[in-house]
């Protein structure tokens, strides 16, 4: 008798915890337009995009009367049912966040034709075997049925170039490194453009980084940002979320240079600002709000816009409390490589 | 008389095959590790020089501690015979409660005493805060297990996802934004003369408080469990507590006192991540570690030592993930992160051989 009234608690502590962990979204006037935001596993106080992103939602959302809601994914499997939640929900628009939720929301996508989706860092492309998207359509958005999703993407390889410019100039050991997050197309961008960045403005430098398949594994960040010092880095640019501000945390206990991602994280991650150089700020949040200034607007369009250099969409953020200690050579050569970006004539070395 | 003697030459019997045993294994991975060397440096062409070993070793027995912390919680819990699965949650609670004495302890603290002074205190208080928030849930667990004998594997499930939505729920409210600045972590505290030695002392004795305690608990868990009275009482009763019972041991109490004996072990591994390693939460910090520590359990055979092991050995196989990783880029780097994985079934299936729980691991016992 015991035992079973214990199983029932059980689960019924379970059910209110699941239900308590989705946060279900309430419902609302049909006039107002909802927005849905399904978070990656870093949760929406990242300190990164997925919290970049909800101040996006958030901003337009105050700015048109709008209502709206996130759901924190908890792990992979998470996402469709997410996303499920807020369709069946009747919300308009549904933000997904991340690269890793680009299968879920092309699948979501067709399922819920009247629903728009906007997906950060991922673009739909014809591949072969592909379930969402197969090789014989030439575009994914038009012809390949995802008429209702916009990819908001950024050119991290432009930022990231930029950050290798500044940490090639600024590193006294030559040997500048990265800490990165699992290796997905925006965080190989990121990578890959730092150290071409690095290498442009010192040829001889040395480059070192390694791929940690989590974003959530700060202790593991911050040691194996520890053995690339030991290497003799002196410049570390966390690229991953958690894991990568590991990378910052041990660069800044050692007392030497770091980069921050995303978001200038000198104003978001106050415990790594005295050793913060910059961060590679992409604008989520600004993309989110002009997609969502778009829906408003009625313009809103499938396919792919990319942020960029041109757009201000990717960019350095200040150099706070270095500005001083960041020689001018150093900031003529961010801008030099800046402007040859733009104008095409310096080519970042990223092939996808 | 005689009979003394004949009990002193059969314990005397009994250390020698245990140490016959026990060295075969050593070098056995003795063996392995220069095996695994030799192999590693072939893979990264000599570029890890004296200092870079050095480095990595430290980090593995870095690594190595929240693993091991977990570890000697499965080992003080299922050798009294209760299954403990929610090691990873009561980590995860400690590593909160760890983090939010340490900062807000910290602001209390400061005008009174100074600030490093307050930072001391602020990260001792914060340890014992995070002992007691894991023997918090260990009680529970405890209560389920053994009070209302409800399956084990559930209640240690449920300890887990009650920890994440607690945790959770007070990262977003207290802990996301606008934290003043921290006392920091624990810091080195290299033992004097012993941290000069050359090769070994970096490695074993320039470390942080918690993985010298950590080394010291193996060592004491292995001498209580083996050569203790109650020792010997806690192995009855996760072996056959029908028979501890006649004897007049009381089951149901051991079996309490082990398990939260786990919690506060379970604590000090919370307490590892954000007062030792970084000083900052994340929610599901922990990151799957304590049921790796469940692993190294097995891998030990319910042996505190043979769990450190196991847990070193998982910690080594991350600094050659680190290292391959690092001098290596054009390896896919999915494959250096096979490695600590691949290292451990490796040595599970060729190494340790079978391993056998105790025999009333996870069953409830109920007084006839």
């Amino acid at each position: 008798m015991r035992n079973r009234f214990l199983i029932v608690l059980t689960l019924l502590v379970l059910v209110s915890l699941v239900v308590a962990a989705c946060a279900a979204p309430g419902g609302g006037t049909s006039a107002k337009k909802k927005i849905g935001l399904v978070t990656d596993v870093g949760g929406v106080n990242d300190k990164s995009f997925n919290q970049s992103a909800w101040a996006g939602v958030q901003k337009a959302v105050k700015e048109f009367g709008w209502e709206a809601k996130f759901i924190e994914s908890k792990q992979p499997t998470d996402y469709e049912k997410n996303i499920d939640q807020f369709a069946t929900e009747k919300y308009d628009v549904i933000v997904t966040v991340g690269f890793m939720m680009g299968d879920a929301t092309a699948i979501k996508a067709k399922q819920y034709p009247n629903i728009k989706f906007a997906i950060i860092d991922y673009d739909y492309w014809p591949t072969k075997d592909s379930q969402i998207c197969p090789e014989t359509v030439k575009n994914c958005y038009d012809d390949g049925g995802l008429k209702n999703v916009t990819s908001l993407m950024f050119q991290e390889d432009q930022v990231g170039f930029l950050a290798g410019v500044l940490a090639g100039g600024m590193t006294k050991t030559g040997t500048i490194c990265s800490v990165a997050g699992m290796e997905i197309p925006p965080v190989v961008r990121f990578v890959v453009g730092y150290q071409n960045g690095a290498k442009w403005i010192k040829p001889d430098v040395k480059t070192l980084n390694v791929y940690i398949p989590s974003f959530v594994d700060t202790p593991k960040g911050k040691e194996t940002g520890q053995s690339m010092i030991g290497q003799g880095c002196d410049v570390v640019f966390g690229v991953g979320g958690n894991t990568g501000n590991g990378g910052l945390l041990a660069a800044k206990e050692k007392g030497l240079m770091a980069i921050g991602v995303d978001v200038d994280q000198y104003l978001t991650y106050p415990e790594v600002k005295d050793a913060l150089l910059s961060s590679a700020a992409k604008n989520v949040d600004a993309a989110v709000y002009e997609y969502l200034k778009a829906v408003n607007n009625n313009t809103d369009k499938a396919g792919v816009f990319t942020a960029n250099l041109q757009n201000d969409g990717v960019g350095l953020a200040p150099f706070h409390d270095w500005d001083s200690k960041i020689p001018q050579s150093v900031k003529d050569k961010i801008k030099q490589a800046t402007e040859e970006l733009k104008s095409g004539k310096l080519a970042t070395g990223y092939k996808p | 008389m005689v009979k003394r003697t004949s009990a002193l030459s059969d314990a005397l019997q009994l250390a020698w095959v245990r140490l016959r045993r026990s060295l075969t294994t050593i070098l056995l991975t003795a063996f392995g590790l220069v095996a695994a060397w030799a192999l590693l440096n072939l893979v990264i062409g000599g570029q890890c020089d004296g200092k870079c070993v050095v480095d990595a070793l430290a980090q593995t027995l870095r690594v190595a501690t929240p693993i091991a912390f977990a570890a000697f919680c499965g080992v003080l819990c299922e050798r009294a015979g209760v299954v403990d699965i929610g090691i990873e949650g009561k980590m995860l609670m400690a590593a909160m409660a760890a983090y939010s004495v340490n900062l807000f302890g910290f602001q209390l603290l400061q005008d009174a005493l100074g600030p490093v002074a307050a930072g001391n205190v602020s990260r001792w208080l914060a340890l014992v805060m995070a002992v007691a928030s894991a023997l918090l849930l260990a009680g529970l667990h405890a209560v389920f297990s053994i009070r209302f004998k409800s399956d084990q594997i559930i209640s240690g499930t449920v300890i887990n996802i009650l920890a994440i939505g607690i945790t959770g729920y007070m990262y977003r409210a207290f802990l996301a934004e606008n934290l003043p600045a921290g006392p920091g972590t624990f810091p080195l505290v290299p033992i004097p003369l012993l941290a000069e030695i050359p090769v070994l002392g970096p490695i074993l004795f320039h470390q942080k408080p918690l993985t010298y305690l950590m080394l010291a608990l193996a060592v004491g868990i292995y001498w209580m469990l083996f050569y203790t009275q109650w020792g010997l009482r806690v192995r009855a009763v996760g072996e056959h507590p029908r028979a501890a019972d006649t004897l007049g041991i009381d089951v149901l109490r051991t079996r309490y006192i082990n398990t939260l004996l786990g919690g506060v072990v379970a604590g000090l591994g919370g307490a590892w991540f954000t007062l030792e390693a970084v000083d900052v939460f994340s929610p599901l910090m922990t990151n799957g570690l304590g049921f790796i520590g469940l692993a190294a359990m097995i891998f030990g055979k319910w042996n505190p030592f043979g769990a450190l092991l196991g847990a070193l050995l998982f910690g080594l196989g991350n600094s050659v993930t680190a290292t391959v990783s690092i001098f290596r880029p054009d390896i896919p780097s999915q494959i250096p992160q096979m490695l600590p994985y691949l290292l451990t079934i490796i040595v599970l299936t060729g190494v340790v051989g079978r391993a056998v729980a105790p025999a009333a691991d996870g069953q409830p016992y109920e007084k006839s």
